[in-house]
Order: structure tokens, then sequence, then C-alpha cells
């Protein structure tokens, strides 16, 4: 601490005072950052600092400006002054006085590190440079706008939800439906600035004015867990407030639509299906305007099978309205069959489709509607490609399953009396006709033998056909034989004759020349002809 | 042809690059083409650890390459502890398991759940599914270090709900559907479509938990309708004598896997003992049939010389290229008639002949006709990947359904390096040992204890109780 004389004493000797912020301090260069424009102002403000730190200390500063320093100090120090004597103190006023120095000071004096915080890159913002640091201001100063509009829209929509008047013009408050437009519109690009200045992401339900008021029921996600998948963060989001919709039992469009975002993000969630029945049955929605909508779903995801089931219960669900009326029906199974035409020409085999087509076959009694418009649809699949088996199944199943001629609950596999003898002729007749365009397909062999033993005929009756194919049976050199499954079907002929030598040497052939990938299978069925 | 399986035309089964693929798949998220699985997290972690158990020998000193060995795969006690809390945090209130926990709420919420009388009412995000149900009692099983420690494997696991859970699922005409949900203005609807393989889950379910409590015993609950299950599978023959989900569809590989399983399962012995196969031989009683249909699954494989056209390989192939095609060249199986080769159909296919009684006095089915040497060099050569795992396809990328089912084709054909198999549970024979000691756990306990376990059974017998002590007919009818 100075002895009070003499520190004041010094002033007197220091009688030219050189105002050392405009000799020290030359005129300050652009800044680049923010944080050099920040020093820049600090010196500005701070000049005896300044001089202090570029001097490298006190003593080092020349003896007027070392005094003034001393004596601003203790002119900004309401405990220092008061050791001093009064004329000392009047002193002190008039040097610093003289020096003009600035009136405001600020702390700190040297600028600390990261003083503007850090942005979502973890950058300090103090790097920015002074027009990127303008531009982020504006960023915030738009982001509090906004949010101020927004909290408005909020105060607003709850004043007309109560029916508040509003005092101005005495009318109940409405909210517009431009009004939630605007409002959507805005949180977009709060939910956009917030993710640039900040990097936090808002989802899309809860930028969404219209889900405000639902707590999504969120999932707890624990230690231990098994198969966790990285799913995006839209899924988790959607997921949340599909869980909290459905404990609400919240039958409504915007429900509706949340299912069918949640379907599209996983369409084997096996719950939101049912769900989304419930709410077209509560909302009593048209089902021909929900199966136009499966139709796009359904043709997104080929492979699905929920959505087939849902389409399932649309039709039995739809049926009762429209079983009275033979137009409609016709209609309905017409827009049906142009349906599963379209997607089975992008899939021809698609294992839902021909299941569904067969349940909407029987559903709706289409075995002879239009002019048996099933047998010729599924016809014409079979010229396209004789080796599509689905659609050799599916018309076995529209001849034979016909209740105008077959019996109810007979197996597939077991002959029934009331197939008209001419219906397994023309059976007979077409597989005939497809196994010479590509012997070696099995779809018409097994469907060949499936009419016979419908139509309760012996296998015999087609041996003069079959034999076509197998020639020279045995004989090394000319054995010709031009399909395996004709040589397998001849086998089963001979057994059914009670040939067992010449059954054996189908088998035998089979394994060793004309099959012998199923050698093993073959030597099994000649072992079981002994038995 | 050959008949041993490790022939010189195919290389061995390298298990440290497939271990290394599971490693990824157990200890790392799974990436985001898996979120349309989301629902059936539970399937994904039998896949994953099922695997894994197929690729251990039980003793690791018996393994030859020491990456194998020394697998850091092999779970700690820690972790089979957390994967068993994860697992069992799946169960649902009103019985059965959810499929992941995007599909389990909070316990809160399921505050006075009770199925007998439909309250609060059902239809809600967190319900219980059959395919869920059976891999998580079959993932609690197998996470159990030893047979001594499966006996308390199903501690937790409320068998008299699921049980009761299962029987509500069964429809009139003896299928099964996958979920029970309230649907409005339908009131209580089993969802899930007509598929055979709920009725395969059912089977399972039945013979998992079940066990041999009489009627009057504690713990008792009514059983499914086994003959209106029969029924329905052997009405469900193709007239071409594949398996459909009913006779009215295309048979299907898979679907005949399931049937053949399901009937298998319905009078399995409980613990061991000679098989009677009744059930199938009552459902599926010319059986030579379905073998045909099945071993016409199997065909030469030839790469597709256009990439463009890889649709229907069967397509392709002459009469002529079939039967010149070398001895040793690659056989695939498709799922239908004239489909194209896809690795699951290995294991669909040999497994259904794996659980069928044997064609040859003790004779192994798939040994008996399937050529070995050269379904395995399909699997090897042309569907396994360089990161380890099966593709679907030749030349695609590998998935874990697919990636499991390749092993456990190749299991079913007796591949050496790999645990013996059971194919009707499609899990290792050891973990069949596990699943029959938690049963037999938890069976005796319930007998122990003098009551069903679970509150709900609790409940209801201290009603009984209060009533008199007799249980009335109604009650059991319910």
């Amino acid at each position: 601490m100075p002895p009070k004389g003499k520190t004041v004493a010094k002033p007197k000797e220091a009688e030219k005072p050189t105002p050392p912020s405009t000799t020290t301090t030359s005129s300050p260069t652009q800044p680049t950052t923010v944080n050099d424009r920040t020093k820049q102002r600090i010196e500005a403000i701070n000049p005896l600092s300044a001089a202090v730190t570029r001097a490298g200390g006190i003593s080092h500063l020349a003896p007027a400006e070392r005094t003034l320093y001393i004596n601003a100090r203790f002119a900004q120090s309401p405990t220092l002054r008061a050791k001093l004597g009064t004329k000392a103190q009047r002193d002190l006023w008039r040097h610093v006085n003289e020096a003009s120095l600035p009136v405001r000071t600020l702390l700190p004096v040297i600028p600390k590190t990261n003083i503007w915080g850090s942005d979502k890159t973890g950058r300090d913002v103090g790097t920015y440079s002074p027009e990127e640091f303008a531009a982020r201001s504006q960023r915030r100063n738009r982001l509090t706008c906004l949010l101020v509009a927004s909290r408005a829209f909020e105060a607003r929509r709850e004043r007309a939800r109560r029916g508040v008047k509003d005092p101005v013009t005495g009318e109940v408050v409405m909210v517009a439906e431009n009004e939630v437009d605007q409002e959507r519109e805005r949180r977009r690009e709060m939910d956009a600035l917030r993710r640039e200045l900040y990097g936090v992401k808002t989802g899309s339900y809860a930028q969404d004015p219209e889900w405000d008021g639902v707590v999504p029921v969120e999932l707890g996600e624990q230690e231990g867990e098994l198969a966790a998948i990285a799913y995006p963060e839209e899924y988790a989001e959607a997921i949340s407030y599909l869980r909290a919709s459905m404990l609400r039992k919240e039958y409504s469009p915007r429900t509706l639509r949340l299912t069918e975002h949640v379907i599209k993000l996983n369409p084997a969630h096996y719950t939101v299906w049912l769900y989304r029945f419930s709410i077209l049955s509560a909302l009593n929605l048209p089902i021909p305007g929900e199966i136009n909508w499966l139709n796009g779903i359904a043709l997104s995801n080929l492979k699905n099978y929920q959505i087939w089931h849902h389409r399932h219960l649309l039709v039995d669900h739809y049926y009762p309205t429209i079983a009275s009326d033979p137009a409609a029906l016709a209609s309905f199974a017409a827009s049906e069959t142009d349906f599963l035409s379209e997607i089975l020409e992008r899939d021809t085999k698609n294992y839902h489709v021909w299941s569904y087509r067969s349940f909407l076959v029987r559903k709706l009694g289409m075995w002879k509607m239009d002019n048996e418009r099933e047998r010729r649809s599924v016809e014409a699949m079979i010229e396209d490609d004789v080796r599509n088996n689905s659609a050799w199944s599916h018309r076995f199943f529209v001849v034979f399953n016909d209740p105008e001629q077959s019996t109810p609950d007979v197996a597939a596999t077991e002959p029934d009396p009331a197939v008209p003898g001419d219906i397994i002729e023309r059976e007979i007749q077409y597989a005939r006709n497809k196994i010479y365009l590509a012997p070696q397909n099995q779809s018409p062999w097994n469907y060949l033998r499936g009419v016979l033993v419908k139509g309760g005929r012996k296998l015999a009756e087609v041996e003069g056909f079959v034999g076509e194919f197998v020639k020279n049976l045995g004989d090394d050199e000319k054995e010709e034989v031009r399909s395996s499954h004709a040589l397998d079907l001849l086998a089963e002929i001979y057994a059914e004759k009670g040939d067992r030598e010449m059954a054996a040497t189908c088998l035998k052939r089979l394994g060793e020349k004309w099959d012998p990938i199923r050698y093993g299978y073959w030597e099994w069925r000649r072992g079981m002809l002994e038995a | 042809m050959a008949d041993e399986p490790n022939d010189a035309h195919s290389r061995p089964l390298d298990k440290a690059r497939h271990l290394k693929y599971w490693t990824r798949c157990l200890r790392s998220p799974l990436p985001h083409h898996y979120t349309p699985n989301d629902s059936n997290r539970i399937a994904l972690a039998y896949f994953i650890l099922s695997a894994i158990d197929l690729l251990h020998l039980s003793d690791p000193n018996s393994e030859n390459d020491p990456k194998v060995r020394d697998s850091t795969l092999r779970l700690t006690p820690a972790e089979r502890h957390r994967f068993r809390t994860w697992i069992l945090s799946c169960q649902h209130a009103g019985g059965g398991f959810c499929g992941s926990p995007s599909m389990t709420l909070p316990s809160h919420s399921y505050g006075g759940w009770s199925f007998e009388d439909s309250k609060p009412t059902m239809g809600n995000p967190g319900q219980a599914n059959i395919a869920a149900t059976v891999f998580a009692l079959i993932l609690l099983a197998l996470l159990a270090d030893d047979e001594t420690e499966a006996c308390s494997a199903y501690s937790g696991v409320d068998r008299w709900k699921t049980l009761r859970w299962l029987r509500r699922l069964q429809r009139p005409d003896g299928s099964f559907g996958e979920i029970l949900e309230e649907v409005e203005g339908k009131g209580l609807v089993i969802g899930g479509g007509k598929d055979m393989r709920y009725c395969y889950l059912a089977a399972m379910l039945r013979w998992m938990l079940r066990g041999d409590i009489q009627p009057g015993e504690p713990g008792w609950v009514e059983d499914i309708d086994v003959e209106g299950l029969v029924r329905y599978i052997g009405r469900s023959q193709t007239y071409d004598h594949g398996i459909a989900e009913s006779s009215e569809h295309e048979p299907h590989s898979g679907y005949a896997y399931c049937a053949i399983s399901a009937l298998s399962l319905l009078d399995r012995p409980l613990d061991g003992g000679q098989h009677p196969h009744a059930a199938l031989k009552t459902a599926l009683p010319d059986m030579s049939s379905v073998v045909q249909w099945l071993v016409s699954r199997q065909f030469p494989y030839t790469d597709p010389e256009d990439p463009d056209n890889s649709e229907d390989e069967a397509l392709q192939q002459t009469f002529t290229t079939l039967t010149i095609s070398e001895p040793g060249n690659p056989v695939a199986f498709n799922g239908r008639c004239n489909k194209a080769a896809d690795t699951c159909y290995c294991w669909w296919v040999c497994g259904a002949l794996s659980v069928l009684p044997p064609l040859q006095p003790d004779g192994d089915n798939v040994a008996t006709i399937i050529p070995r040497p050269e379904a395995r060099r399909f699997i090897l050569e042309k569907v396994q990947h360089i990161i380890g795992g099966f593709s679907k396809h030749p030349g695609g990328p590998p998935d874990l359904y697919h990636s499991y089912l390749g092993l456990a084709a190749l299991a079913t054909m007796g591949e050496p390096s790999l645990k013996e198999f059971d194919a009707a549970l499609a899990v290792t024979s050891e973990t069949a040992k596990k699943l029959v000691a938690a049963r037999t756990g938890l069976i005796s306990r319930t007998k122990k204890a003098g009551q069903p376990e679970g509150l709900g059974g609790k409940l209801l017998d201290m009603g009984v109780q209060v009533a008199g002590g007799k249980r009335p007919a109604w009650l059991e009818a319910l």
C-alpha cells in the first residue's frame, strides 16, 4: 500500500500528461472475428489497461502513464480514495480529468474465450466474422418473433376453445383454418431455425398444431435390449404418438393419417392395422375409398401380408351392404379383379394376392360371374406363362370348388362325384395341351393327376398320353424320355396296375439317368414297391 | 454321388466368419433397414441367439479354429441376466409376450387389466403376439446356462394366463390367429389371417407350457381344440399333395414345414420317449405324397446368365440341362413349383423332412433322400456372404432370417461343426432339453404351490375358496 503523501505528490511532478488514448492506440484495424471486435472495443474503453498489457506490466510504462494509471485506479475505487487527504483527492481528480479518460470501463478487461457461446457444431461463436455473427443474430431475432407469434396463436386458440369474446369486436374468437396453416408454417420455420442455430430438432408431430395437447407415449428403452434397431427419429416419434392415440382410443381424421404414416414406415406393425380398421368403423368412412388407398400401399409393399389381411376385413365389413344388390356386387367384383390383375402383372406369383383372390371368389360368389371371367382371366395368365403354378392352383380352385358343381367339404385330394364328367374331360384336355407346350413343366402334370383323382378316374386312363413322352424304356441305346414327370406318372400307373417290375424300372431309370438329383428319393420309392 | 457332407467339392463352414457376423448383430444396433421388423424384435433376438447357440459346440475345446474357441460370443452371466430381464419386460399383463418394447406399454397402463372380463377395454398398442410368445419362451430357456439352471427359466412367466390366451386365439375351424384385439364395432377380433405359421406356433406353445397337469389339479387349464387343429391342418393339403394354409391356395414349403411340425408337436412326448406320430398319420394319411411334393422342391442350380433375368432359374432349365447336370453341381430349393431358389427353403424343406417319421427304419430322412453335398454347395458357395451370414438369393446381402435358416438347413443336413438340431422346435437339441427342463420346473412349482401361477388364477382360486371351495362347472368352461 503506497504511503498517502507520496502517492499524491507524484502527479504534481508529472506536469505534462499526455492523453494515452490518442497516442498509444493506433486507429483499430477492421476486426476479422467477433472476438477481435470485442477485444478492440474493450481496449477502446480501457486504454490504460490496454497500454499496460502492451507494455508487459506497469513497471514498463512511461512514468507519466504509470502515474495516470495508478491515479485512475485510485479514482475508480472509493476505498482507495478514502485513504487520501482532501487535497490529494482534489489533485487526483484534476489529473484524471485532464487525461479525459473514457467514462465507462467494462470487465473483464481481457476477453476470455467462448464468451459468445458455441454454435450447434461446437464452434466458438466468437470466431465468427462480424457478418456471420450479424446473420446469426438476425435468425435469433426471427426465432424470437416467431415464438411470440406462436404463443399468441396458442393463446388465441385457447380463447376460441373457451368461447371467449374479443374485447374489441365483441365477437367470439374463432381460429380459421388458414391460421392453423400459418401456424404450421411458422413451426416449420421455427424448427428449421432451431436446427440451424442450436442443432435442436423437433419432430414433425411436436411441430404440428393439430397434435398439441397429445403427450406422446415414448418407448421405454432400457439396458440389455436385444436386436435394437437404429431406426429413424421420424419412426420413433410417429410410434410414440400412435401409442398415445391408441391408448386414448381416439378415432379421428388425424389418427387415420397417423396410421397411414406408421404403416408407410412399418407395414408389418401388427396392431396398427386393426386400429386403422377401428377408426374407419367408428367414423363410418366409405370402404371403397379405403380400398382405393390400400391399392397404392399394396403396390409399393408387394411382400407384406398385413395389407391383404386388412383388405380381407374390409371386404367382410363391406359385403353385407352390397350382398342383396347383384349389380353392386358385380361392379365391386370387377373393380377388385381389375386391381388384382394390375398387381399380378407386376408380380405374377404373389402369394398374398392369390390367397386373397381365392377368398374373394368365394366371398362374392364369382365362380361363373361375368361369363366365367375368373377362369378366363387365369387362363390368360397361363397363356402368358405356362409355368405359373399360382395360376394353375387358382384354376383348380375355381373349377373344383364351385358350389354348383362340387360337394362341400370334400378334400382336394379326394374324388368328388358332384363334378360333371364333361368338366373333368375339359380339364384333362386342358392340362394335356399345356404339357405338349413344355413337357418338363411340372405344373400341368400335377394338375392332370389332380383332375384324374377328382374325377375318380384311374391314372391308367392317360397311359397312352404319358407313353408319348417315354420311349423304349429300359433300352440303354434307344431309351428316350422327354419328361421326368411322365416317367414318374408312368411308375404310378404301373404300380396301380400291379406291375411292380415295370414300376421299379421307371423309378430306377429316374434315379440313374433322368432325374439323378432325386436319386435317393427314387430309390426309396423303389424300396416301397417291395414293401 | 458322395454321401459324406464333407466332400472334396465343398469348402468347410467358416464358423469364425459367421460368428463375426452374429457378433455385430448382437453387440451393435441393427441398421435402419430392419425398421419394418420393429414389431417383432423378439423374433430377431431369437435368430441371433439361436444362431450363436448353433455355432458353438458345447465344449469349446472341441473347436479346431482358435478364433471360434476363444469367441467372445459366449454370453457372460451378467449378459444372460440382462437379456432375460428385457425379455420378461415384454410380457403382457393378459398373458403372452409382446414382440418388442414398442409394442409394450408402461406397466401402469395395464392396471386393472383383465382378459376374463375385458377390462379396461382392450384395444391398445401393447398386445401379445403368438410368435413373440414362442420366441420369448425359447429365449428364456436358451439363456439358462445349463439344464439345472433352466428349471427356473420360466419363473416370472404367467403360464396360466398365457395358456388361457392361447385358447382364445383359436378359431372355430381349428386354426389360430396371432393376436387378440378389440376392434370398434366388431368386438374381439382374432387378428392375423389364416396362416399355418400360427398353427405351428400354437402347437409349440402348448407343448412348451401345458405339461401333464390333469383336470382338477392346481394349474390345470382347459386344452385347445386339438382335434379341430388336426382336422384343419389335414384339410390344407392341396390337389398336388403340398400344403397351404387352406386346400384352396397354392402349396408352400414354409407352410408344409409348419403343418408337419405342428402335427408332430401335438403328440410329442413331454420329455423324450417314443413318438407315436398319431396326429401326423391322422391328418396326412398318405405321407409319401407329401414327401414327393417336398423333394420336388429341389432343382439343379445354375447361375442365371443374365442377372436382370434371375427370377425363376427353374424356368430357364430345359430338360437336357436337367439330366446332364454334373453330379456335384449345386442343388437349390424353392418354396413353390417353378419358383426361384431361396436359402430359407433349404431349411423349410429339409426341416419338414426331418420332422416326418423315419422313411427307413432308423434312417435320417434328409440323408435318405436329399443329395446333401450338392445342397450344401448351394448354401456355402452361392449364398454365403463374405462378411458372414447368408443371403436370400445368390449375390444379395445377408440378413438375420436367412442367415439363421441357412445354418439350420446345414444342421439338418448333419453339418459336423454345428450342434445337433431339433427340427420340429427349430432350436439345438441342447436348447430343446432346456425347454423340457424349464417346463418341468414350472409345472412342479405350479403343483407345489397348490394354485395356478399368476395373480388372475390366484384371485380365481380365492374366489372359489370363499364360495365353498368347489370349482363350479361353468368356471372351467370359461
